[in-house]
């Protein structure tokens, strides 16, 4: 959170989470590299740089693929959550292992020669205007580029620089890059004669990406969908019994207009705060009120539920809204109130 | 109901359960890692028996003529009369002096070296009266032909670049052609062959010019005639006989 910043916060956790990302990217390089090799008649197999460029392409792509399926599968089970928490050093091992990958290229494929090899790159195919023929490196640079500023942005400070909707939306093109490498593998390798596997890695890999996003989305859509609407002539939400909230949880609504509202209770107190996370956007009402502070499920960042500010030294501030109990019943008001608003709790007599 | 675990990620504490399941996901993502690698590793191209000992220097010797692109005529490699291509180190090509050719001359440097083909990436000609003017001998002509294939350049092809064609390859045989590297044609599947190559030259028995890099290593029908010339066969055609697929 945002105060003092260093480049990675260690903890054990990230130790082994890195030891395990390190390690998989290596067994990947080498079982590519090595199938490449060792599969061919004695004396023939491809040219170790070639194999290498292959290789740190495909492990890049598979990497990517895999970061993206981190986000909804992790909707489907918390359990997952902890893969998230360190997505950001996935996402930046990916970009260097396609930099490799691009280095490689640029230095063997347009390389000794007089000519610049990054205009080479960009010229020597120039079949823009064909469909099949289009020059697939293009599509390359292009998600590169987007994996650097994604990369380079990564960091919490940047986070707090730009705004959680501009990072937001910058860390959303990452569906633009993944969709350029798709196009990248099937209008490059695929074309070759041993295109099969690429087009089952390029192609299974967008599927599996695609079905999990349409799972996890209508999922989500389902849970929406089961939100009261006020009664009529009403303007407040009815968020159901109170007892109904497992204490030191909350239940999420959804406002028939503006942002999701996130309900918690901790005892007899009943909260409202936005469900959104500063941080990036995640879904607090799936997290927990753990020391007298919410926790968001993706990174951790805290809240105090009285007034949507993380204790100090922090400094973030979320929404609130105005609640009461009717009846039994948690009623909401739908309009945020600015973030860091202090907002007394409602009791709920009977919860407990 | 048991309580489920809540991760908190920058607590030191991961809860059994939690811990568990991160460890068989790992494990069995570890396995399915390895097992795509190995997957798609085994699925690279087989690029055939070309060959560029960069580390053995040679030195050959015969007669150097300068078109249609510089190439020695030499009995030094065995199986009698043989053609070398003359290339430079990288994707250029080589400037022979003209009082070097049509006589007896030296030539350093590494080959590259595909089934029965041959080409030097050259570091030095110097001149040498032994092996005298060799002579091509007579021109065989073997016939019109219609054939689809690929055009490339062909020192990638001999064993540069493993595989050196196809449209992965594309923007590095076009760099080679403009740099003035011989191009050769092959046959669809035969790329791959050490006996396939034919040197592409057009319909005057000349190289092409910068025309024909557009149609470089893209899948192509072409109509020529076929000719043998001391060892190393040839296609040629009009530009206009070449019909991109
Ligand atoms: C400057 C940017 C890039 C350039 C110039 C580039 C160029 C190339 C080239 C020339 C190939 C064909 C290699 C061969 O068959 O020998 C290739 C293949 C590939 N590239 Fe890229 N690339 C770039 C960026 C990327 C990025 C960012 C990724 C993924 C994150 C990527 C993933 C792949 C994959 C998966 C393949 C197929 C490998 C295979 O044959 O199995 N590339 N790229
Ligand atoms: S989204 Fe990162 S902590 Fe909430």
């Amino acid at each position: 959170m945002a105060a003092g910043y260093s480049i990675v916060g260690w903890n054990g956790f990230k130790r082994v989470y890195d030891g395990m990302l390190a390690l998989g990217l290596s067994l990947f390089v080498l079982a590519h590299f090595g199938a490449g090799l060792l599969s061919a008649p004695a004396g023939q197999h491809p040219s170790e740089i070639q194999l290498l460029i292959r290789a740190t392409g495909a492990a890049a792509f598979s990497l990517l693929t895999i970061i993206l399926c981190i986000g909804p599968l992790a909707r489907l089970s918390p359990r997952v959550l902890p893969v998230l928490y360190n997505r950001r050093h996935l996402g930046v091992a990916c970009f260097f292992t396609a930099l490799v990958h691009a280095g490689l290229v640029v230095l063997w494929y347009h390389g000794f020669s007089e000519m610049n090899a990054i205009i080479s790159l960009l010229t020597s195919n120039p079949r823009y205007a064909s469909f099949g023929g289009f020059p697939f490196e293009s599509l390359g640079v292009l998600a590169l580029l987007i994996l650097f500023v994604m990369a380079a942005t990564s960091h919490d400070f940047w986070n707090h620089v730009l705004g959680p909707r501009l990072w937001k939306w910058i860390h959303m093109s990452v569906y633009a890059a993944y969709g350029l490498l798709v196009a990248h593998v099937m209008l490059g390798a695929v074309q070759g004669e041993t295109g099969l596997a690429q087009a089952a890695l390029a192609g299974g890999s967008a599927l599996l990406v695609t079905g999990l996003h349409v799972v996890a989305g209508r999922l989500e859509w389902a849970r929406d969908r089961t939100t009261d609407l006020p009664p009529e002539g009403e303007d407040w939400l009815d968020a159901g019994p109170a007892e109904a909230i497992p204490n030191g949880r909350a239940v999420i609504l959804v406002p028939p207009a503006g942002e999701r509202i996130a309900v918690f209770r901790e005892g007899a107190k009943i909260y409202a705060v936005a469900n959104a996370c500063r941080h990036q956007g995640g879904p607090l009402g799936e997290g927990r009120i753990l020391d007298g502070c919410i926790v968001c499920p993706w990174h951790g960042f805290q809240y105090r539920p009285e007034d949507g500010c993380s204790p100090p030294p922090f400094t973030e501030k979320i929404p609130t809204y105005r609640t009461r109990v009717t009846g039994g019943r948690v009623f909401v008001e739908p309009v945020p109130q600015p973030p860091g608003t202090p907002m007394a709790p409602s009791m709920a007599g009977e919860a407990g | 109901m048991a309580e489920e675990p809540f991760f908190v990620g920058w607590s030191p504490e991961l809860a059994k359960p939690t811990r568990r399941f991160l460890l068989t996901a790992g494990a069995g993502l570890a396995v399915g890692v390895g097992a795509v690698g190995l997957g798609l590793g085994a699925a690279a191209p087989h690029p055939g028996p070309g060959l560029w000992d960069q580390g053995k220097k040679v030195a050959v010797t015969g007669t150097i003529y300068p078109g249609p692109y510089p190439h020695l005529l030499t009995e030094d490699l065995g199986d009698g009369l043989r053609t070398v291509l003359l290339v430079g180190a990288g994707k250029d090509r080589v400037t022979v002096r003209p009082a070097l050719t049509f006589t007896g001359a030296a030539v350093t440097g590494t080959l590259i070296e595909r089934g029965e083909h041959a080409m030097m990436a050259v570091d030095g000609v110097y001149p040498d009266p032994a092996p005298g003017r060799v002579l091509p001998g007579p021109e065989k002509d073997l016939g019109d032909a219609v054939m689809t294939g690929e055009i490339l350049d062909a020192k990638c092809w001999f064993g540069a670049m493993r595989p050196g064609h196809g449209k992965t390859h594309k923007a590095c045989a076009a760099l080679c052609a403009t740099g003035g590297l011989p191009l050769a044609f092959c046959e669809t599947g035969r790329c791959s062959d050490g006996k396939a190559a034919l040197l592409l030259l057009n319909e005057r028995g000349q190289a092409f010019g910068r025309e024909i890099l557009p149609l470089v290593a893209d899948p192509v029908m072409v109509r020529g005639r076929i000719f043998e010339v001391a060892g190393l066969r040839q296609v040629r055609m009009k530009l206009s006989d070449i019909v991109r697929l």
